[in-house]
């Protein structure tokens, strides 16, 4: 048995095995060699995978600060990035977590100070909404009005001078700080921030000449930062978890509750187009299927995901992820009476004109609404442009990346040529370029319509929720 | 076999009935069993080259069928009682291509020299005596093949290779023979440009072409359609061979041709389609389901990937003994 185990392939499975007993830091060498050899692929599971990481190491995380647990974690979090930049999904993770932390020291912030004032309980990061009201009560010098806009930065900075990676952030206003903030531009988050902004950098303008009644604020923010890091340390480590624990369900759940709207979208004796292996369209498509009879046609993704596509289709799974043998046996889509046919990719125009709805898997969805997706994406979506024919794009939330695509070739992997031309034919492959990309970029006005664990959005709101659920302070690792 | 095929092809017909249903009309022939015995040995050789894609290509195979024609002409006798224009058509070509037909459906280029034929052969004056009304018709059918065939594309690789630029790259789809010559002429007029091939199963011709092109020293990269859309950004022109050109200014060409062209469009890319005039035809067409050519769904599952899906064969459900299915067709429109 013992031996069955050390035997499994190197991979998602083994690494969650070898989690529960390493510590974190070989962790995160051996999460880094599997992102390396790319023995842990596609958005999934290296999102299952970092999650799992960081649960672990916030949970190691000895220390009293949380200016020292969030530099840990984008340490980490560098090193994973660097390792596969192109799996945008870890980094992803990575600043979910740092705005967990955000968020836990943002609440205890509001807790402890202005238990008063309710907009602060909610665990809305960044509320600008409720500055003003803030800043009303308060005096305009007082330094709180930085606590509620980067209650962070503002218990780091003062805290942790030895952390470099914050002394850029603006900081309190406090007579010693006499240099210039040169980032007030991350405080605007939503349009309601735009206003006060002005406000905020003549307040942190440093003066040189501190009122006395800056000085009081100042004694008074150091008394109050003690207070909340000897307060929040005990559960800041504990909430963090908690929050990580959701992530994961999070991205357990959100298939099925992308599957769950399926019923919205796909009505009787439709054909959907669809193409490559994935989980999330498949747990869509069979949800429709308990309902309503309609036909899939899949494209095949020739030739770096043929076979994979070609398992989900028969087995209803891919093969790679075969997490749990027997429980939950996934079914095929013809095991639930749908009929389906394969296609050769080059075949997509010629039947675009009698499909219904075109339905697309994604690898990474980027913050202008475009997508990044498995090779042969973007014609498809071009083609169902052409014949009118609505794109779906099913994609968890954990795939939206805050990320914008200056440069869209920076993001397409490129794969093994071999699959392409095998490399027995040494005389071909000699002389001639052969080239494999294995991602497509889709741009967003191809896409009608996205469909997220949180329901339905038109492309261009996705720059929404990225504001959502990144904190602007993370998005350079 | 013939059970099996026939049993076959009820299935086919039962389920393939989604998008092409009505294109399944007989099954296709794969071997000499069954033809008629009045089927010369040229041709019953030349339909199977057909149907195992030796010969491949619409002009290819209307050559070919033409040379195969000759032989048939040659040992051509005329039955007692009837006269050569009456009877070579009707009683002795048409066996031959409905033969060739049931190994693959006839070309809109093989179609047109069909016509042309008979229309040649039934205006031979019953009067001319045999040996020469054949050796006439060898002579017209030599003649046509050089005007039609051999003219025509020098007259169009001259052409087109003027439109080849240097530093220009040219993307083509797959493999086609007036495309290729026309990029070896260029390249030997001495222009420097790179080509970039793309292709697709089952059949990748395009391999054959890169090939060709890189053995002559010029650059090719190689893309599969997935890349299609990487391809076309590094593209300056786009060069597409032809199957047919419908009447109503439709290209019809293989499968996958009217992606390429779609994405060349979005990229603002000047497509140039080298085409014969003896495959323009006075069909119409607006979109490639209605009228194509349809080959069994075995042919797109290449040996290995076959091989790679038997593992997954024990996670199959019982009940259902045949899900993957597939749809295949050799030929799609172009809007």
């Amino acid at each position: 048995m013992a031996q069955g185990i050390t035997q499994l392939a190197p991979g998602l499975i083994s690494f969650l095995k070898s989690l529960k007993t390493t510590p974190a830091d070989p962790s995160v060498e051996h999460l880094i060699s599997l992102l390396k050899r790319r023995q842990i692929r596609n958005s999934r599971p290296c999102a299952i995978a970092t999650t799992a990481l960081m649960l672990r190491v916030v949970g190691e995380f000895k220390g009293r600060d949380a200016a020292k647990l969030v530099e840990r974690i984008r340490q980490v979090g560098r090193r994973l990035t660097a390792a596969q930049p192109r799996e945008v999904v870890v980094g992803n993770i990575v600043r979910r977590v740092l705005g967990l932390v955000r968020e836990v020291l943002d609440d205890n912030t509001g807790d402890s100070h202005t238990g008063s004032d309710a907009g602060h309980n909610t665990p809305t990061h960044h509320d600008s909404m409720t500055r003003p009201t803030l800043s009303s009560s308060i005096s305009t010098f007082s330094p709180l009005r930085h606590a509620a806009a980067e209650p962070m930065d503002a218990s780091m900075t003062s805290e942790m001078s030895d952390s470099s990676e914050f002394n850029r952030r603006p900081p309190l206003l406090t007579s010693h700080t006499s240099y210039a903030p040169t980032t007030s531009a991350p405080l605007v988050n939503s349009l309601f921030g735009l206003f006060s902004q002005p406000d905020d950098s003549n307040a942190s303008t440093p003066t040189g000449a501190a009122s006395p009644d800056g000085k009081s604020a100042h004694s008074l923010n150091l008394e109050r930062l003690a207070d909340l890091s000897r307060s929040t340390n005990i559960d800041l480590k504990s909430e963090v978890m908690d929050g990580i624990r959701e992530l994961q369900d999070e991205l357990e759940q959100s298939d099925e509750q992308i599957a769950g709207v399926a019923l919205e979208h796909i009505h009787s004796n439709e054909i959907i187009l669809t193409h490559t292996a994935s989980t999330t369209v498949q747990k869509f498509l069979l949800s429709a299927a308990k309902k309503r009879k309609f036909t899939v046609v899949h494209a095949e993704t020739y030739p770096h995901d043929n076979t994979a596509t070609h398992g989900i289709l028969l087995t209803g799974r891919k093969r790679e992820t075969r997490l749990d043998e027997d429980e939950d046996p996934w079914k095929p889509l013809t095991a639930a009476g749908i009929p389906v046919y394969v296609i050769p990719d080059s075949h997509v125009f010629a039947i675009m004109s009698r499909v219904n709805k075109v339905i697309l898997a994604t690898h990474t969805v980027l913050a202008n609404g475009g997508l990044v997706a498995a090779a042969g994406a973007h014609m498809i979506a071009k083609a169902a442009k052409e014949h009118r024919t609505p794109v779906v794009v099913l994609s968890g939330v954990y795939k939206l990346s805050p990320v914008y695509p200056f440069d869209i070739d920076e993001l397409i992997e490129y794969g093994d040529a071999g699959r392409v031309v095998p490399y027995e034919d040494g005389e071909f492959v000699d002389k001639v370029d052969v080239e494999h990309p294995l991602y497509d970029y889709v741009p967003a006005d191809l896409v009608d319509l996205y469909i997220t664990n949180l329901g339905g959005h038109a492309p261009s709101y996705l720059y929404r929720i990225v504001a959502d659920h990144y904190h602007t302070e993370d998005i350079t690792l | 076999p013939q059970q099996q095929a026939k049993k076959e092809s009820t299935r086919g017909q039962k389920n393939l009935g989604l998008f092409f249903g009505h294109l399944y009309s007989q099954p296709r022939q794969h071997s000499m069993v069954g033809a008629s015995k009045d089927v010369h040995p040229a041709v019953l050789a030349l339909g199977l080259q057909y149907s195992s894609y030796v010969i491949c290509g619409s002009t290819a195979r209307m050559v070919a069928m033409l040379l195969a024609f000759k032989a048939v002409i040659e040992s051509y006798q005329t039955p007692v009682g009837t006269s050569l224009a009456r009877h070579l058509t009707n009683h002795h070509l048409s066996p031959q291509i409905d033969y060739l037909r049931s190994c693959r459906p006839l070309s809109i280029s093989m179609g047109n020299a069909i016509r042309w034929l008979k229309d040649l052969i039934i205006k031979i004056d019953p009067s001319t005596p045999e040996a020469e009304a054949k050796r006439d018709l060898v002579e017209e059918i030599d003649m046509f093949i050089r005007e039609r065939v051999t003219a025509a594309q020098k007259l169009i690789r001259d052409q087109a290779a003027t439109k080849i630029l240097p530093g220009d790259v040219i993307l083509t789809y797959a493999s086609s023979s007036i495309v290729e010559q026309t990029l070896l002429q260029a390249h030997k007029a001495g222009v420097p440009f790179t080509v970039i091939v793309v292709d697709s199963k089952p059949l990748f011709e395009g391999k054959t072409l890169a090939r060709k092109l890189a053995n002559q020293g010029i650059t090719v990269r190689y893309y599969l359609i997935t890349g299609a859309s990487h391809a076309v950004k590094d593209a300056s022109k786009v060069f597409l061979g032809a199957h047919a050109m419908m009447s109503n200014g439709r290209l019809y060409s293989r499968v996958g041709t009217a992606l390429v062209s779609m994405l060349a469009r979005s990229h603002s890319l000047p497509v140039l389609v080298l085409c014969e005039s003896v495959k323009f035809t006075e069909k119409v067409a607006l979109d490639s389901i209605v009228g194509n050519e349809v080959a069994p769904a075995s042919e797109i599952l290449s040996e290995a990937e076959r091989a790679s899906l038997l593992p997954l064969e024990p996670h199959l459900p019982a009940t259902h003994p045949s899900k993957n299915k597939a749809e295949d067709k050799h030929a799609a429109d172009d809007a």
